[in-house]
């Protein structure tokens, strides 16, 4: 077979392959008859309102001297890890805004940055294609700095994104530009599996970032800038369970949705959408009509424990809170006294759903929470 | 926004957003209905996180000790909660103890518990509940306890419950668990902190709970919670009306519990077992924990163990474990090689007796008789370090707790260990650093704020003055002491003593002076035998080992360099520019160990380039085989002129061409080649390298590779530096090959292991005046920063090149020999490098994060590009089709028209064209000026000359004058007009 047959067959291939795309889509088109706020609206569900003391900033952390990428609470402690371009991890005590370590990373250009589910180590990755994990109780070297307990290295290109297994301190999820996730076992240090790259159906560009699910750790979720996110059983690393497409730009951000059979997107085309992993369909869009035409990315977003509420954080330093139910923005963060002055460039809810932090450009992170005065019962 | 309504009210149609849940619990009482007393917020104190060594097995979360009270020595019990407390599936609660005194508490309540409880918000149902389980709350004044807030600097464990009620734990234990069974009646689950403060005193007893409580209510909106204190801001102007109160009570003994307590929270047996595991310890001595082995042989009082002759006055050596005594004769026989130092054979590997330990590593004189110098200091060293005769750290009891091995290892390594640690039982005092026995006054002054052991007790040098220093009941003789220092000790004060000998009383911010700071203090604790903080402390106070101490500055310092990012396509040159600056501007550019894989990874290269050579061969072979049929059909058929093998033609037509190789190297090559397919030339190498040797060198001779080599343009996975390399192939793959700086300048894959590399470095002081503006010395000090990322993944979008938005200038990286090579673009199509290069150019520049930067073009790889250009036109690329130099002509016209010496040579004038088009590429991209140079990277000098001319432009930039750039740019438009 020559090589221009080959190719001529591919070319069929692919026609057939997208065409194939088109008839999904159209069909799934007709299958959506309404949306989740449309429903909601029907059934007489109005949105959520805020008072103004429902969600300020309490506390602002500030010591990092560079852009914080990346930020990640523990799950039970209220500690958080941040990262900067400063070339530093942060970990934070959210109650005291007092820092307990500062780590000084090898490589300063980390973009994202992770806790481990019992708290005792961190894990970084950056524009060194590595995944650095530190232990944060071993001892300082002589210059005061964390040595490096573990380094993850086989990625070849940056690594976007980490998230730890839930549960499992051994294992740890990466994302990476090199198009591909990695499950990696921390105390070997070795590539558990591999998804996407060679095989050809993976991500077709950078995967931006994971999310496991809360419910079912083996499934997880990745965001591409190939416009699509996939949804990957950790056991099957040869295809992705599913494609969801609807983004037309880069998917800056995904997070399961706290029931794990759904789950949110933010991408940079300026809005956010929540799809159900079970049907495949797109449930909504979160977007904000601009008066100009000029539309901020998303780049990160989280939801609230219950579900109905969804931040989302925004490349001009806005930050939306949405009413998942109604699609209807009841709250803009960054409108609010306190806020931040750059990009929202991370953002993460407390284990108990109680606060939320913000990282931003401006070098500072933002706790938000409730801040009134409150009479019971 | 949405309006505004009171918070907390629940939504009128109940839809499952609610800001707080209807409370459904049990019917509460009307005197358990909670009240609350504001506090001043700004008087809450903040605690820092105190973790690390066995707390960090709780994994408890952070602390906020909120207030201090004191608590009858008599009713002192400490109890230690040695397991994570979980009270319910959702909630976790935290405990901190802080030992600590409240002068408010002092004078007011007498033989009871006064318990501050602060509670904000909506959590004071729990106060009030506790108010009743514990007694008869009576609520005393402010709450002013700051000066708990030292006392949180991490010293105190926060897992310790140490609970003060004089026979019935059980009695207060209830009413917390009942207050967070209230809590959880609220419709939350969430976190709950608590932090107590305990301290012991004579005539007072009072506790204070403090009680940060945070929950996330999961039905209900997560900041609509019902007790969100936690995160009630200092800074929120709300945050001053919160209600809260602080309770001082009556005595425990009293107290009518409230039985009504449910099961929500267990972690009462913990405690009160774990509270007598802790009394034990304190009757225990630690010493005797473990049995002493005994010799086996018994024998006559003085005797040799071994011969059995010998009387008392007999020199013998004595073994550390059993205590075996052996003569002269017997010595060696029955201790062997003394692999761990004095001991039988049969006592190696067991611990040796304590009371020996002082003896350790001093030799007798014996053994120097016996052994040579060089074999005693090695027995004795031995005896020393050997793990088997280290002091078991559970010997060794720091405020009523024993050590686990990593705590001794901190408390030895601290820059300023107790001397000749004992086991025994001591106390610490985390915050100054005093030490001292258990029951005693002080012995040392060691680091401060190291984590071992407990929290220090009230009553842990015995003292009995009524004085405290951190929560330690001071001796006469400190008490003498102080008095002396003339620190004014009326009335019975609790100082807080800092490491640095600062002190002041609890509860007050300002620092009253320095007990050390007189000279005569150092006399008189002399006298007194009372310890003085050591010089050490203060210089390496901040080096304290353990991590989960140190401080954390609140702002890091930014360094400033200037940061060069070095950009390019691949196999432009950025790797070597870079190895070149490390070799230039470091003293020790490659270390050892870097070496040794820079070696394997050039052995591992080369083969590489054989490999690439060997499947080159291949298919020349074929194609001149094809081509040979070919000629022949196309003698037959008159038709054949498909052009694809056109260079083929002038070879020779024989049913073998020259591309073919004997079959015993055909055999190597092809094992070599699947070796390489399958992908593991590692695996095979570097074993194989000796043994290959004579048939590499052999092929490498042959004929066959040699015209495969001629055509090595063709073979584009073959980069231009291969024949650097495959040139001295024979020499670099010997074993002892070590790569010199230029191997390594020239080797591929140095510097890409990962997607980023760096290098710090300053130019160093000029060493003659012969640069022509004067560089001053701030100049030369200035620290730069070289990143060189790779080229991949330089995507349309690419996001991570934000993160360079802080860099000085952009050196972009052209490899002028590129102009007739050949690369694969993203859709696999095989492409011009030159014209990849610029599309990357055209990328780069228009990234807005680099909008307004300084770009600086290196146009590398001259020195091939003028060889290339003589046979090969530059005119193969197609952005340089309108290159049409005569060469005649411009020799003419530059000669006749400003320079008489000036005769560029078609190299220099096509490398000035080249610039001059990506010039006037960037000027229509951005209408700014493009700095320019010309680069051989793998001179040093010319790599030097083009950094500093990267110095010069961020100079340039940084003093804002009005440079005439075309003056001082390498290339003026006069260049430029030539080539046209």
């Amino acid at each position: 077979m020559s090589v221009n047959e080959l190719k001529e067959r591919h070319m069929e291939a692919t026609d057939t392959l997208n065409s194939l795309r088109q008839q999904l889509h159209q069909k799934r088109l007709l299958l959506l008859d309404t949306d989740v706020a449309d429903y909601a609206k029907s059934q007489g569900k109005t949105a959520v309102t805020f008072g103004p003391t429902d969600l300020v900033c309490c506390r602002t952390l500030q010591g990092h001297c560079g852009k914080v990428y990346s930020l990640d609470w523990t799950p039970e402690k209220n500690r958080i890890v941040s990262a900067s371009q400063d070339g530093r991890l942060i970990v934070w005590n959210s109650l005291t805004s007092q820092k307990t370590h500062a780590i000084k990373l090898p490589c300063a250009w980390v973009m994202t940055c992770a806790f481990s589910p019992s708290g005792q180590s961190v894990a970084c990755g950056g524009l060194d294609s590595v995944c650095s994990i530190f232990n944060l109780n071993t001892p300082t070297d002589k210059d005061g700095n964390v040595p490096v307990s573990k380094m993850l290295s086989g990625h070849k290109g940056y690594v976007s994104s980490c998230q730890y297994v839930p549960d499992e301190d051994t294992h740890l999820i990466t994302s990476s530009g090199d198009q591909t996730c990695i499950l990696w076992d921390v105390t070997t240090g070795l590539r558990t599996s591999v998804f996407g790259g060679e095989f050809q159906s993976g991500h077709t560009g950078d995967v931006l970032s994971v999310s496991i699910n809360g419910s079912n750790s083996r499934m997880f979720i990745s965001g591409s800038c190939d416009t699509t996110a996939r949804l990957w059983d950790s056991r099957v690393a040869s295809r992705a369970v599913r494609t969801f497409h609807g983004h037309e730009g880069d998917v800056n951000s995904v997070k399961f949705f706290p029931d794990g059979n759904r789950f949110g997107t933010g991408s940079d085309d300026g809005s956010s959408r929540l799809f159900d992993i079970r049907t495949g369909h797109q449930l909504q869009v979160y977007n904000q009509r601009h008066a100009d035409n000029d539309i901020p990315p998303v780049t990160s977003i989280a939801f609230s424990i219950s579900g109905r509420l969804l931040f989302a954080g925004y490349a001009n330093g806005d930050c939306y809170v949405w009413d998942t139910l109604l699609a209807k923005m009841v709250l803009n963060l960054g409108s609010l006294h306190n806020s931040h002055e750059g990009r929202i460039s991370c953002l993460g809810l407390s284990a108990d759903g109680s606060a939320l932090c913000t990282g931003s450009w401006d070098t500072n992170l933002k706790i938000w929470a409730f801040g009134g005065h409150r009479t019971v019962i | 926004m949405p309006p505004g309504r009171g918070s907390g009210v629940t939504d009128v149609d109940g839809v499952p957003y609610s800001f707080a849940r209807e409370y459904r619990g049990p019917p509460i009482a009307a005197r358990d209905l909670p009240c609350a007393v504001p506090i001043k917020v700004d008087r809450i104190p903040v605690a820092s996180v105190s973790q690390g060594g066995v707390r960090d097995k709780l994994s408890l979360p952070v602390v906020q000790p909120i207030s201090a009270a004191d608590f009858a020595k008599k009713f002192s019990k400490e109890l230690e909660l040695g397991s994570k407390i979980v009270i319910s599936p959702v909630s976790v609660m935290e405990f901190e103890q802080k030992d600590g005194s409240d002068d408010d508490c002092v004078g007011k309540e007498k033989d009871g518990l006064g318990s501050g409880i602060s509670v904000s918000t909506n959590a004071v149902s729990v106060l009030e509940e506790a108010r009743g389980d514990l007694g008869n709350f009576a609520v005393s004044g402010e709450l002013s306890s700051s000066g708990t807030l030292e006392l949180g600097e991490g010293q105190y464990g926060s897992s310790e419950f140490s609970d003060v009620i004089n026979s019935s734990t059980e009695l207060e234990t209830p009413s917390i668990s009942h207050s967070i069974e209230l809590l959880a009646g609220g419709g939350s689950s969430g976190t709950l902190g608590f932090s107590d403060s305990f301290d012991q005193s004579r005539e007072l007893s009072g506790s204070s709970v403090a009680l940060r409580a945070s929950n996330g209510c999961k039905e209900s909106l997560d900041f609509n919670d019902l007790t969100q204190a936690g995160w009630i801001s200092t800074e929120s102007e709300l945050s001053s009306e919160y209600p809260s109160s602080r309770k001082t009570g009556s005595c425990i003994d009293e107290t009518t519990c409230d039985e009504r307590h449910t099961p929500v929270v267990t972690f009462l047996d913990v405690e009160s077992v774990e509270g007598d595991i802790s009394e034990e310890y304190r009757q225990v001595k630690p010493d005797i924990v473990r049995l002493r082995r005994e010799s086996e042989v018994k024998v006559r009082k003085g005797a040799c163990y071994r011969c059995f002759k010998g009387y008392r006055f007999t020199e013998k050596e004595v073994c550390i474990v059993c205590d075996a005594k052996y003569c002269i004769n017997c010595v060696l026989r029955a201790m062997g090689s003394m692999p761990e130092g004095r001991k039988c054979v049969t006592c190696i590997g067991f611990p040796i007796d304590e009371s020996k330990r002082g003896k350790l590593g001093k030799c007798s004189r014996m053994l120097k008789r016996l052994l040579n110098d060089l074999e005693v200091r090695q027995v004795m060293k031995s005896e020393k370090l050997c793990c088997a005769n280290q002091l078991p750290s559970e010997y060794v009891c720091v405020n009523g707790k024993p050590l686990c091995n990593e705590e001794l290892v901190t408390l030895q390594n601290c820059p300023n260990p107790p001397k000749k640690l004992k086991p025994g039982n001591y106390w610490y005092d985390k915050v100054s650093g005093l030490w001292g026995k258990e029951g005693e006054k002080p012995s040392k002054i060691i680091s401060p704020h190291l984590n071992v052991g407990g929290p220090i007790n009230v009553d842990a040098s015995n003292g009995n003055t009524g004085v405290y220093i951190n929560g330690r009941e001071i001796t006469k003789i400190e008490l003498r002491m102080l008095q002396l220092a003339g620190v004014q000790c009326a009335g019975n004060p609790h100082f807080w003593v800092n490491d640095d000998g600062s002190y002041q009383e609890e509860g007050q911010k300002n620092t009253k002076g320095y007990i050390w700071g007189k000279a005569r203090m150092k006399l008189l604790s002399a006298v007194l035998s009372l310890p003085v903080p050591s010089k050490s402390i203060h210089s390496s106070g901040e080096q304290v080992s353990n991590v989960t101490n140190q401080i954390v500055p609140d702002y890091f310092e930014k360094i400033t360099v200037q940061k060069l990012l070095l950009i390019g396509y691949n196999g432009s040159g950025t790797s070597t520019i870079f190895k070149q600056a490390k070799i230039l501007y470091k003293d020790i550019p490659f270390g050892e160990d870097e070496r040794e894989t820079i070696k394997l990874l050039i052995q591992t290269n080369v083969y590489g380039y054989l490999c690439i050579i060997l499947e080159g061969r291949e298919r020349f072979e074929d194609e001149s085989l094809n081509a040979t049929r070919k000629d022949k059909l196309s003698e037959s058929c008159d038709n054949a002129e498909d052009g694809v093998s056109l260079t083929i033609g002038e070879k020779e037509n024989n049913n073998k061409s020259i591309y073919s190789i004997c079959p015993r190297l055909k055999a190597f090559s092809d094992w070599l080649l699947k070796i390489m397919a399958s992908g593991n030339l590692e695996a095979i190498f570097p074993a194989a390298t000796r043994e290959y040797a004579p048939i590499i060198e052999e092929l490498l001779k042959s004929e066959a590779l040699k015209a495969t080599y001629s055509r090595r343009s063709e073979l584009e996975m073959l980069p231009s530096i291969a024949s650097y390399f495959l040139e001295r192939a024979v020499d670099i793959l010997r074993i002892d090959y070590l790569p010199s700086d230029a191997d390594i300048l020239y080797a591929e894959g140095v510097t890409s292991s990962n997607g980023l590399a760096c290098a710090d470095f300053a130019f160093p002081l000029p060493a003659s005046d012969d640069s022509f503006d004067t560089v001053d010395q701030h100049d030369s000090l200035l620290r730069f920063q070289l990143i060189r990322v790779q080229a991949r993944g330089f995507a349309e979008n690419c996001k991570w090149l934000e993160m360079f938005e802080d860099v000085g200038v952009v050196i972009f990286c052209v490899a002028l020999s590129d102009y007739d090579q050949f690369g694969r673009d993203g859709d696999g199509a095989l492409v011009n490098k030159m014209l990849l290069s610029r599309k990357l150019f055209e990328s780069i520049v228009t990234h807005p994060t680099f909008d307004q930067m300084d770009f600086l073009l290196i146009l590398n790889k001259c020195d091939l590009f003028e060889e290339k250009i003589e046979h090969s036109p530059l005119t193969q690329c197609e952005w340089f089709n309108d290159f049409h130099p005569l060469i005649s002509s411009h020799h003419r016209t530059n000669n006749s028209s400003s320079n008489i010496n000036y005769n560029p040579s078609l190299g220099q004038l096509a490398s000035h064209y080249v610039a001059v088009k990506f010039k006037r590429l960037f000027s229509s991209l951005t209408d700014r000026k493009l700095y320019v140079s010309l680069v051989n990277a793998t001179e040093p000098d010319s790599v030097d000359e083009s950094l500093k001319y990267a110095r010069e432009i961020l100079k340039w930039d940084e003093e804002r004058v009005n440079f005439s750039l075309s003056e001082n740019t390498m290339y003026s438009t006069e260049a430029s007009s030539f080539s046209q």
